[in-house]
C-alpha cells in the first residue's frame, strides 16, 4: 500500500471521527483523518460537556437514555482523564410540577438509570449553590466530560495505532469512479498544498458539515442545523451537575467542568449557511441567566467568562420548528444501500458522550464493506492517559511534589503528563497563570500534539480558557510558536486572530468585570505591546 | 479631616492635579483604591502634541525626565507607534529606521519580553537583528518561582547588578549601532538608565515589556513622593463610597476605611479612571458612575457598547462623565458646583483635551487652574 | 431584570484582571522564590482550589498576612484574606507544638509574668535561645520581648475608681502585650485620654484578639478567642463606650478578620473599635485641646504597620504626631518590617524577615532619628532588635510631649 492509500479515510476531526479513527485502528485498518480546521472545532467543543446519564431523555427517548446510561458507565472506566464523577441533581423548583417526578424516576428506572429521590434539604447539602427553595430532588450519575481532551486522546490512540490525521486540510472533491468513491482529493489551508488520498471507504464524520459532505459525494443528508447558546462562569460554582425536573426546555443544564461551569442552552433553527458563523445574541444572553439563576441563585452574580454557541446535528425526521422532539439518536448511512454509492458512509447524530458507540457501529459498517472480521476493543481498552486512576496519584506517582502547574497538567492529560519534558526550572515557568500551563506542556503541545496556532494551543493545554481570557498567556504563547515555527509575520496574526476569537465570546456579556477586563486586554495588546 | 481639595482616584491625573494645587499652598487628599493605570505606562504620552514647560518642570521637580521629540518609538511586538512627549527611559527616532544592525537582550526565561517579533518587526524596516539570551546567576533565585519572572522582580534585581548586564553586552557586542532591552532598569535608581547609555558603546533602545511596567512604577512612585513631600495626602487603598451633597455642592465625601469620619473640602475632583479602575461601573443595562451617581454619556442599549472587531475603536471607550465647560460634573443634568472630573473618566466625551496621558494631564491642569482662580465670592 | 447588576457582590477573587499590581508589593516575593505570590496563591489558586483542594499549595505557609497586596490591588480583591482563608480551611497538617508556642500569647504571658525576672533572664539566655531553636525552631538570634512583673489588668483595677470619676468614659482593649510585656503604653494612654478628661476602664476579661491563631491556622482557638472578645466588646458598647486599641493588629483582627475569615459576626460592635490615635485626633479636630511641654524636641520617623496600612489610619498617628510642637517628623517610605507577628520567630524564616525588613532599617538608619514611632508592637520588636534605635507608640510620645496638672 502506497503512502497515499489507506484501507479508510474519515472525513472530521470532532469526537465521531476521532473516535471511528482511533476504532478503525484498533481493529488492524490503515486509517487517515481529515479535518479542515483543528481538533473538536464544531459541535464537540461548543457544548456542555455533560456527561449524560441518560435521565434527561429518560422520559420522551428511552433509546437515547439507555444509550447514554451505558456510554456514561464505560467512559468512566475508558477516559477517566477526560471525566470527572460529580453526579447531578433533578431538581423541582417551586413553578415547576413536582408530580413530573415521579413519571422521571420511573421513566430512569426503566432505562437502567439509578434515580434516588432525595430529600430537598440532603441536595441543599450536597450542592450548596443550588435554589434553596427546591422542592424536589433526584440523584442521577451525571458527571461531566472534557470534550478536547476526549477528542485529542481518541485521535492520539488512532495515532499510536498507525493513524494519520491531517488537520488544516479539507476535502475539496471525491475521487469517484462510477458508482464508488475511491477517494478524496485535498487542500492544505495553511500550505496551499493540494493531495489525493485513496481508500475503498470513506466515512463521512462531518457533523452538521456532513450535510454538505455528503452533497459533494453527490447524496442528500437532511439534517437540521440547531443552533445552542450557552455561557461559561468564571469559576466552578457548582460540583455536582444540576438539570431541572421537567420536560426537557431552555437553559436547565448547568455543567461543572475543570475550573468553570456552563450554562446551557438554547435550541433554535438556523439556516446552513450559517453554521460557520454562529453567535449569541442579547436575548439568548438574559435567558440563560434568568434561568440558570432559578436553579443556582448566585449565577446572578458570578462573573461571566464567554458566550458561545454550537450547532447541533440532528438529523431531521418532521418540520418541528424547535427540533427538540427530533431524536438524538444515532444516524448510521450506508450510501451503497441508501443511494447507491459504494465505499461511502455517514455517521451522525448521537451526542459528544456517545461518540464511541458512533464510532463502533461506523467501524462496523467499514469492517463488513472491507470483509475485516475483528471485534470492537474501545469499550473496554483504556484511552491514553486514562490508564492509571485519579490525576491526583498520577500527579504523586510522577512527581514527588507535584507544582500548582504539574498538577494541573496531570488532570488534563492523565498518566500522559509524564510525557511532559521539563529539562531545568526555566521549563516549570507559567505561560498561563489563571489555568497553570507551564511553558513544558506549551511546547510538548507544539513539538507533540501537533498544535499550530494558539487556538490549537487552547484545546490542548486550556492556556487562554481562563478568567484573564488570554491577556498574558497569549503572548508569551505566541513567543513560544513563533520560536518553534519560525514564521513570525504568521504568528502575529495568528494572535490577533485570538485575540479576536476571544473578544467574539466576551462582548455579548461585556459587562461588569468582563468588560474591565476587555479594556485592560486593549490598553495592554494595542497601547503596550503595539499588536 | 478637611481640606481645600479632595481628589478622589491616585493616578496620574490626580497626582497632577494635586501637586499643582500643594505647590500653590492648598490642602489636598487623595483618595485612592489601591495602585492605577501608571503601572500599566507605555513610557510615551498619548495626545502630547506639545511639551509645555509646566509639564516639564512639574515632573522634573519630581525627579522624572521627560522629553519631547515628534517621531515614533519601537514598541514591544516590532511595531512603531507615533510619540511625542515621553519618559527618559524612551527612545525617539525620525522615522522606523533606528539602525543598520541591532543586537537584541533578554534573558534566558523571561516570556514576557518578544524578542522574536522585535526582530521581525526591526528587519522590515532594514535593521539586520541577533537575538542573545542572557543566563545571569544574580537571576537564578528568580527561576525558581515558575510565575515571578516578571519585569518588576528582574528589575529589583537589575537595580543592584546592571553593570554586570552592561560587561555582559560589552562581550556580546560586534559591529552593531543598536542594543535593545527591554525595561526593567532604573525601577528606585534613574540615574541606571543614563549610565547604561553610557557603558554600552552602541545606542541603547529599552523596549516595553508585559506589565508592570517598570517606568511606569517608577513615574507613580516619584510623582507620589512629591505630592507627600509637597504635603499631600495619600490614602493608600482606601475607596470613596459616598458623599454628602447639598444643594448641588458636595460637602464631604465618605471612605471605605474611614467610615463615619468624613473627609470635608472646598473642592472634589473625580479622577477614578474608566472601568478597569472602577470610574466607571457597568451591568447589563448600562454604565454609571459609582461615587455620585453622575451623568454618563453612552449609547442606551447594550448591542451597540462594542465593535465586534477586537482591534477596531471601541465605543464603550468613548463614554464618559459629562460635564460642563468648566469640566464641573453634571448629575441630572445639572453641574455639582464644587465636583470637576479629569482624566480617563471623561472618555471622550471632551475630545479636545485629547486620550490617555494627555487627557490627564490636561484636564488636571484646567481643573487645578480653575481652583486656583480667585473667586468674586 | 435586576440579574448580573452586581456582579461582585459574593465572589470577590473574581474581580482579579490578573493585572500582577499585587506582585510588585509582595514583601515575600521579594526575598523568597518559594513563595508562589500573592496573585497566584490568592485570586488564581482559589480558582483551582474551588475546582479541587488538591491544588491547595502549601507554600501558602510563607505569607506574612501584611495585606500589602491587598492596598495595592486597583480591585479590590482581599487577596490575603483567600490566602488565609485557603490556609484554615484546606492545611490539614498539624499545627506545629512550636506554633501553638509562639501564638499562645496570653498564655505564656498569664505564666511568664509572675516570673518575669527569671523567665526574661532564662528567654535572654544563650542556652535557652539555642534549646528554644533545637526544640522549637524558634530562632536563636531573635531577642525575645521581656515580661513585666505586674500585669497592665492589675495597674488599671487599682484606678478603677479613680478613673470613674471622669465624666466621659471609654473602654480599652490592652491586648497581651500592654498587659504582660509593657503595661507603660497602657499608662501612657491613660494619662493623655485623662488630660483629655476621659477616664479609661479596663473591659470585662478580654482575651487575646487571637491574630496569632488565625496566622498559625488554629481555627478552633482563634474561634474561641473571637467569640469571647465580641461579646465582651459588645457589652461595653452596649453601655455607650468606645473601645479603644493602642495596637494596629488587634485592631484589625477585631474589626475585619473576625468577620471575613472567621466568621463572626462583629456588626454591632466593629464601628466602635478604633485605635486610640483616631479617638484622639477626632476629638481635637472638635475642639478639645492638650498642653504641650515648651521645651519638648524629639526627631520622629513613623513607620506604618503593614496592617495600619490597610486600616488606611496612618493618617491619624501622623497628624497627632505633627501637632506636638517640637517634633521633627519624618514620614518612613510604607514597608514591611518583616516580623509579621510570629512569623519571623521561626528559623526557617529568619532569613527571610530579616530581607523583608532591610530596606526600612536602611531608610530608618539615614534619617536617624531620636526614635521610631509606630503603633504596632511586633514592628517595635523587629526594629529595635535590627536598628538598634528605640521604637515609641505615638501615644507614649504624645504622653511624654504633653503638660499634665501634676506636672505644672
Amino acid at each position: 500500500m502506497s503512502n497515499n492509500e489507506f484501507d479508510v479515510i474519515i472525513i472530521g476531526g470532532g469526537i465521531t471521527g476521532a473516535g471511528t479513527q482511533r476504532d478503525c485502528a484498533m481493529r488492524g485498518l490503515k486509517t487517515l483523518l481529515i479535518e479542515r480546521s483543528d481538533i473538536a472545532t464544531g459541535a464537540t467543543g461548543r457544548n456542555h460537556g455533560l456527561l449524560h446519564s441518560g435521565a434527561r431523555y429518560a422520559v420522551n427517548d428511552p433509546e437515547s437514555a439507555q444509550e447514554c446510561i451505558r456510554e456514561n458507565m464505560i467512559l468512566r472506566r475508558i477516559a477517566s482523564h477526560c471525566v470527572d464523577e460529580t453526579d447531578g441533581l433533578f431538581i423541582t423548583l417551586p413553578e415547576d410540577d413536582l408530580a413530573y417526578q415521579q413519571t422521571f424516576v420511573d421513566a430512569c428506572r426503566k432505562a437502567g438509570i439509578s434515580a434516588e429521590v432525595i430529600d430537598p434539604e440532603l441536595a441543599k447539602r450536597l450542592e450548596p449553590t443550588v435554589n434553596p427553595d427546591i422542592t424536589g430532588a433526584v440523584r442521577v450519575p451525571d458527571g461531566s466530560v472534557d470534550p478536547f481532551r476526549l477528542c485529542a486522546a481518541n485521535m492520539l490512540d488512532a495515532k499510536l495505532h498507525g493513524g494519520q490525521v491531517r488537520l488544516h486540510t479539507t476535502v475539496t472533491g471525491f475521487i469517484r469512479e462510477g458508482d464508488t468513491i475511491r477517494g478524496v482529493h485535498t487542500r492544505n489551508l495553511n500550505t496551499g498544498q493540494e493531495q489525493d488520498f485513496y481508500a475503498p471507504v470513506t466515512v463521512n464524520a462531518g457533523g452538521i458539515w456532513g450535510h454538505d459532505i455528503a452533497q459533494l459525494a453527490g447524496v442528500h443528508v437532511g439534517m437540521f442545523p440547531a443552533k445552542g447558546a450557552l455561557l461559561v462562569f468564571a469559576h466552578r460554582v457548582n460540583n455536582m451537575v444540576i438539570n431541572r425536573c421537567r420536560k426537557p426546555s431552555n437553559a436547565d443544564i448547568l455543567v461543572p467542568g475543570d475550573t468553570v461551569c456552563i450554562i446551557g442552552t438554547t435550541s433554535t433553527r438556523i439556516p446552513f449557511e450559517e453554521c460557520d458563523s454562529v453567535s449569541v445574541t442579547p436575548d439568548e444572553v438574559n435567558l440563560l441567566i434568568t434561568e440558570g439563576a432559578k436553579m443556582t441563585p448566585t449565577l446572578s452574580s458570578t462573573r461571566i467568562l464567554r458566550a458561545y454557541a454550537g450547532v447541533r446535528p440532528l438529523v431531521s425526521a418532521d418540520d418541528d420548528p424547535s427540533g427538540r422532539n427530533i431524536s438524538r439518536g444515532i444516524v448510521c448511512l450506508d450510501h451503497e444501500e441508501r443511494d447507491g454509492l459504494k465505499g461511502f458512509i455517514t455517521i451522525t447524530g448521537g451526542k459528544l458522550m456517545t461518540y464511541r458507540l458512533m464510532a463502533e457501529i461506523a467501524t462496523d459498517a467499514v469492517c463488513r464493506k472491507l470483509a475485516v472480521d475483528k471485534a470492537c476493543e474501545t469499550a473496554t481498552t483504556p484511552l491514553p492517559g486514562s490508564e492509571e486512576g485519579s490525576y491526583e496519584a498520577v500527579a504523586r506517582k510522577i512527581w514527588e511534589k507535584p507544582s500548582m502547574a504539574q498538577k494541573a497538567a496531570a488532570a488534563r492529560m492523565g498518566s500522559r503528563a509524564s510525557r511532559i519534558r521539563t529539562r531545568n526550572k526555566l521549563d516549570e515557568a507559567l505561560v498561563c497563570e489563571c489555568e497553570e500551563v507551564s511553558v513544558a506542556e506549551v511546547t510538548n503541545a507544539i513539538e507533540r500534539l501537533d498544535a499550530s496556532t494558539l487556538t490549537d494551543l487552547r484545546r490542548r493545554t486550556r492556556i487562554g480558557m481562563g478568567t484573564c481570557q488570554g491577556e498574558f498567556c497569549a503572548c508569551r504563547a505566541a513567543g513560544l510558536l513563533a520560536r518553534a515555527h519560525g514564521c513570525i509575520e504568521k504568528e502575529r496574526d495568528d494572535l490577533k486572530e485570538f485575540l479576536q476569537e476571544r473578544w467574539k465570546g466576551n462582548f455579548p456579556i461585556g459587562w461588569g468585570d468582563t468588560l474591565r477586563e476587555a479594556e485592560y486586554t486593549q490598553w495592554v495588546y494595542k497601547h503596550v505591546l503595539g499588536v | 479631616m478637611k481640606f481645600n481639595t479632595v481628589i478622589i482616584g491616585g493616578g496620574l491625573a490626580s497626582l497632577v492635579a494635586g501637586i499643582t494645587l500643594e505647590k500653590a499652598g492648598k490642602s489636598t487628599a487623595i483618595i485612592s483604591t489601591g495602585q492605577n493605570a501608571l503601572h500599566f505606562f507605555s513610557g510615551s504620552f498619548e495626545s502630547m502634541e506639545e511639551a509645555p514647560q509646566r509639564v516639564t518642570d512639574l515632573f522634573a521637580e519630581a525627579g522624572i525626565q521627560l522629553h519631547y521629540n515628534p517621531g515614533v518609538r519601537l514598541m514591544p511586538m516590532g511595531t512603531f507607534r507615533k510619540s511625542t512627549l515621553s519618559l527618559e527611559d524612551i527612545s525617539i527616532f525620525p522615522e522606523p529606521a533606528i539602525g543598520h544592525k541591532a543586537l537584541i537582550v533578554s534573558f534566558a526565561g523571561y516570556h514576557d519580553f518578544f524578542c522574536q517579533f522585535l526582530a521581525e518587526g526591526l528587519q522590515k524596516h532594514g535593521v539586520q537583528c541577533s537575538i542573545k539570551l542572557l543566563n545571569l546567576p544574580e537571576l537564578e533565585a528568580l527561576e525558581q518561582s515558575p510565575s515571578e519572572m516578571r519585569s518588576v522582580q528582574i528589575a529589583r534585581t537589575m537595580d543592584r547588578i546592571w553593570e554586570n548586564v552592561v560587561r555582559e553586552i560589552r562581550i556580546l557586542l560586534r559591529d552593531e549601532d543598536t542594543v535593545i532591552l527591554p525595561q526593567v532598569f532604573g525601577l528606585k535608581d534613574t540615574s541606571v538608565l543614563s549610565r547604561i547609555r553610557q557603558g554600552v558603546p552602541a545606542q541603547v533602545v529599552f523596549t516595553g515589556t508585559l506589565p508592570p511596567s517598570v517606568p511606569g512604577i517608577r513615574t507613580q512612585m516619584l510623582l507620589k513622593r512629591r505630592y507627600e513631600l509637597l504635603g499631600g495626602i495619600y490614602l493608600m487603598g482606601d475607596e470613596a463610597t459616598g458623599a454628602h451633597v447639598h444643594e448641588g455642592k458636595i460637602h464631604s465625601i465618605v471612605t471605605h476605611n474611614l467610615g463615619n469620619h468624613f473627609l470635608e473640602a472646598e473642592n472634589f475632583i473625580l479622577a477614578t479612571g474608566a472601568y478597569f479602575s472602577k470610574g466607571l461601573r457597568s451591568n447589563p443595562f448600562e454604565i454609571c458612575e459609582p461615587v455620585f451617581g453622575l451623568d454618563v454619556e453612552q449609547a442606551a442599549e447594550r448591542s451597540d457598547w462594542y465593535n465586534p472587531e477586537f482591534m477596531r475603536e471601541q465605543p464603550y471607550m468613548k463614554y464618559g462623565v459629562a460635564t460642563d465647560a468648566t469640566l464641573h460634573a453634571l448629575k441630572g443634568g445639572e453641574p455639582l458646583r464644587n465636583l470637576y472630573a479629569i482624566g480617563s473618566i471623561l472618555g471622550e466625551t471632551r475630545p479636545e483635551l485629547g486620550t490617555g496621558g494627555g487627557l490627564a494631564i490636561r484636564s488636571a491642569l484646567a481643573v487645578a487652574d480653575q481652583i486656583l482662580k480667585p473667586t468674586e465670592e | 431584570m435586576k440579574l448580573q447588576e452586581y456582579t461582585s457582590s459574593k465572589h470577590n477573587f473574581e474581580e482579579c484582571m490578573k493585572c500582577t499590581v499585587c506582585t510588585a508589593y509582595c514583601p515575600v516575593l521579594q526575598v523568597n522564590p518559594l513563595y508562589p505570590g500573592p496573585k497566584q496563591a490568592g485570586p488564581d489558586g482559589e480558582r483551582l482550589r474551588l475546582k479541587d483542594p488538591f491544588f491547595f499549595n502549601y507554600a501558602l505557609k510563607y505569607c506574612l498576612n501584611c495585606k500589602r497586596c491587598e492596598v495595592a490591588c486597583p480591585s479590590g480583591v482581599k487577596v490575603a484574606d483567600l490566602i488565609m482563608a485557603a490556609r484554615i480551611k484546606y492545611d490539614t497538617s498539624k499545627p506545629k507544638w512550636r506554633d501553638r508556642l509562639l501564638a499562645s500569647t496570653d498564655f505564656m504571658g498569664h505564666l511568664a509574668r509572675p516570673v518575669a525576672p527569671i523567665a526574661n533572664a532564662v528567654t535572654s539566655l544563650g542556652i535557652t535561645k539555642t534549646m528554644m531553636d533545637a526544640m522549637f525552631k524558634i530562632d536563636r538570634r531573635r531577642t525575645f520581648p521581656k515580661y513585666s512583673p505586674r500585669s497592665f489588668e492589675a495597674w488599671i483595677g487599682r484606678h478603677e475608681k479613680e478613673q470613674a470619676a471622669f465624666s466621659e468614659q471609654v473602654a480599652y482593649f490592652h491586648g497581651c502585650y500592654v498587659n504582660y510585656n509593657y503595661p507603660r503604653l497602657g499608662k501612657d494612654l491613660v494619662k493623655v485620654l485623662n488630660a483629655l478628661g476621659v477616664g479609661v476602664q479596663a473591659l470585662d476579661k478580654e482575651k487575646c484578639c487571637g491574630i496569632a491563631f488565625i496566622t498559625n491556622g488554629l481555627k478552633a482557638e482563634a474561634m474561641k478567642h473571637a467569640t469571647h472578645n465580641v461579646q465582651v466588646l459588645g457589652k461595653a458598647v452596649d453601655k455607650g463606650l468606645m473601645v479603644l486599641t493602642t495596637s494596629s493588629s488587634c485592631t484589625l483582627t477585631m474589626r475585619d478578620e473576625y468577620p471575613s475569615l472567621l466568621g463572626v459576626d462583629n456588626s454591632h460592635m466593629r464601628d466602635f473599635v478604633m485605635m486610640a490615635t483616631r479617638y484622639i485626633y477626632e476629638k481635637l479636630e472638635k475642639g478639645a485641646t492638650l498642653r504641650f511641654k515648651p521645651d519638648y524636641h524629639k526627631k520622629v520617623a513613623y513607620h506604618t504597620p503593614c496592617h495600619m496600612e490597610k486600616l488606611g489610619w496612618g493618617i491619624f498617628s501622623e497628624k497627632l504626631l505633627r501637632m506636638i510642637p517640637g517634633v521633627e517628623f519624618t514620614m518612613l517610605d510604607s514597608a514591611c518590617c518583616g516580623i509579621a507577628g510570629t512569623y519571623g520567630f521561626k528559623r526557617e524564616n529568619y532569613e527571610a524577615s530579616q530581607a523583608i525588613g532591610a530596606p526600612l532599617f536602611e531608610q530608618i538608619k539615614a534619617v536617624n532619628p531620636d526614635v521610631v514611632a509606630c503603633d504596632c508592637e511586633t514592628c517595635k520588636w523587629q526594629i529595635e532588635m535590627s536598628t538598634g534605635y528605640s521604637v515609641m507608640n505615638p501615644i507614649s510620645i504624645l504622653a511624654e510631649a504633653i503638660l499634665c496638672e501634676k506636672d505644672k
